[in-house]
């Protein structure tokens, strides 16, 4: 059953029944995921080239690597285009098929003599192409708003001034963490939906903070859990990848994940039941440029679901960044591998750890950092 | 009966004062949605009400006079295939012509209500939206 399935179905027949006649619930998001990005292999020159710098369609790759192999990051932007075209642009032309401009210089070695190449490439024609992405599918994020007098250009979107909207990035009750809250059944191993094909969890996410305040119910209110996952780029589907472009940030990855939970037990069919209405999120105003910004508010995702909520007496209305469309789509097409008997559910490998505290970066001395 | 059209004039054609004639001459209310001018002339969202008759006349005397006037329709645009129905619009479309359906998650755009004001524009992160004036 896909997620919103699961929930309608313990509504009408309780949670005993479910965890008896339920195998797996498929959940499903899909948004802009920051810290995403592709390595390629380009394959060898003749004469060779061990790449120093790359660029792929302007802009830059990182190199250091081997001689030909380089990671495009979603977010890397070519300097001259205003800030509108960057690394998740160029990974969506490449899942479309389409053929990049590579450009890349190096040294100039006894080995690899070659000092720069120019040249095109797709994904028929380099060696791997392999998305992998530090820290996707965030358990649980924030709510922004913007008190000030301007408009601000977020990573969280378009924010109007004196409160005239509030965004929010999370698929609520079908993102895959919100319905294992404890990681119990989704660690290191685990094989997920991808961008449109299988892939894997392969790591916890960046930033994995599991201490965050959580409900009764175990649910997080903050940014709790996040993964680190991994596919194989040539078999994504431009459906469920898209560059995507938030005015004066920057470029950012648009992709769906989903991830199969095995009901393993009542318990398990309890975490997967839990409704927007549980869920709740807190939300900050974006006009403080600070990392502690204030808490305005906590709010459902319910509520923001509804259209808009109370913001100190004013109606404000809402918007996602995550498309609840496409999450559905993921949590169906990930139902009908399972059903097809095409995608098999894995049992992580190692499980996530427990408590991991979230670190910040002050100014310190050397003798502080050591 | 009401429409809403888009109008484009000259430097020169800026300097009639095209409302007040509508107003005066044509018994139209006139409705402002959206006015900008610059060095390369004007532009004008207005929506028109009145008897058939009138607006066709003040829609005649615009053209007589060197405005383009256009249907709103031809305002945004949006690409289908691009939109990943997220929702980022939703919340900032003055008039609400982009709404989301909570039972199908999708976004709907419906031009009648657009007043081509562009605030979606930047706003899509897929860049699903087009201002054609």
């Amino acid at each position: 059953m896909t997620a919103s399935e699961f929930k309608e179905y313990v509504k009408a027949n309780g949670v005993k029944k479910a965890a008896r006649e339920v195998d797996v619930v498929t959940t499903g998001t899909f948004g802009a995921m920051c810290s995403s990005g592709a390595y390629i292999n380009f394959g060898h020159a003749d004469p060779p080239i061990k790449m120093q710098k790359i660029w792929l369609d302007g802009v830059p790759a990182q190199a250091g690597l081997a001689a030909v192999d380089g990671y495009i990051g979603a977010t890397a932007l070519d300097e001259t285009n205003n800030m509108m075209h960057g690394g998740a642009h160029v990974i969506e032309d490449l899942v479309r098929g389409k053929a990049v401009r590579l450009r890349a210089t190096g040294h100039g070695t006894d080995c690899y003599p070659r000092k720069e190449i120019d040249t095109y490439v797709s994904l028929r024609t380099v060696n791997q192409a392999v998305l992998m992405n530090v820290r996707n599918a965030y358990q649980n994020y924030a709510v922004a708003t913007n008190s000030s007098a301007k408009t601000l250009y977020t990573y969280m979107g378009k924010l109007l001034p004196e409160f005239g909207n509030a965004t929010f990035s999370s698929a609520g009750e079908l993102s895959p963490l919100m319905n294992d809250p404890y990681y119990r059944t989704i660690g290191i191993g685990t094989r997920i939906f991808l961008g449109g094909t299988q892939g894997y969890v392969m790591w916890e996410g960046t930033q994995f903070n599991p201490g965050a305040p959580r409900t009764p119910n175990g649910v997080p209110k903050r940014p709790a859990g996040t993964l680190a996952v991994i596919g194989d780029l040539k078999q994504m589907n431009p459906e469920f990848l898209k560059g995507l472009t938030f005015t004066r940030y920057g470029s950012s990855l648009g992709i769906g994940i989903g991830v199969p939970i095995p009901i393993l037990d009542e318990d398990m069919a309890r975490c997967c039941a839990v409704t927007n209405n549980d869920i709740l999120a807190a939300v900050f105003d974006y006009s403080q440029p600070t990392r502690s910004r204030p808490v305005l508010r906590e709010v459902s995702y319910a509520e923001l679901r509804s259209g808009d909520i109370d913001i100190k007496g004013k109606q404000v209305p809402t918007s996602p960044l995550s498309s609840m469309y496409k999450a559905r789509q993921v949590s169906e097409v990930l139902k009908s591998w399972i059903l097809k008997g095409e995608f098999t559910i894995q049992e992580p490998v190692q499980s996530f750890p427990k408590d991991r505290p979230l670190r910040t970066l002050d100014v310190r001395t050397e003798r502080e950092a050591t | 009966m009401k429409t809403k059209v888009v109008l484009t004039f000259s430097p020169e054609a800026s300097n009639q004062p095209i409302t007040h004639n509508l107003i005066a001459k044509h018994h139209l209310l006139v409705n402002i949605l959206r006015a900008e001018i610059d060095e390369v002339g004007g532009k004008m969202v207005l929506e028109l009400s009145g008897k058939a008759d009138d607006i066709r006349g003040g829609i005649d005397y615009l053209k007589a006079n060197g405005v383009g006037v256009r249907p709103i329709k031809e305002g945004v645009r949006r690409d289908d295939e691009a939109c990943t129905h997220c929702g980022m619009c939703v919340s900032i479309c003055p008039t609400k012509a982009l709404t989301m359906d909570l039972k199908t998650g999708k976004v709907s755009f419906n031009e009648d209500k657009c007043v081509a004001c562009g605030v979606c524009i930047d706003a899509c992160p897929p860049r699903a939206m087009e201002i054609l004036i």
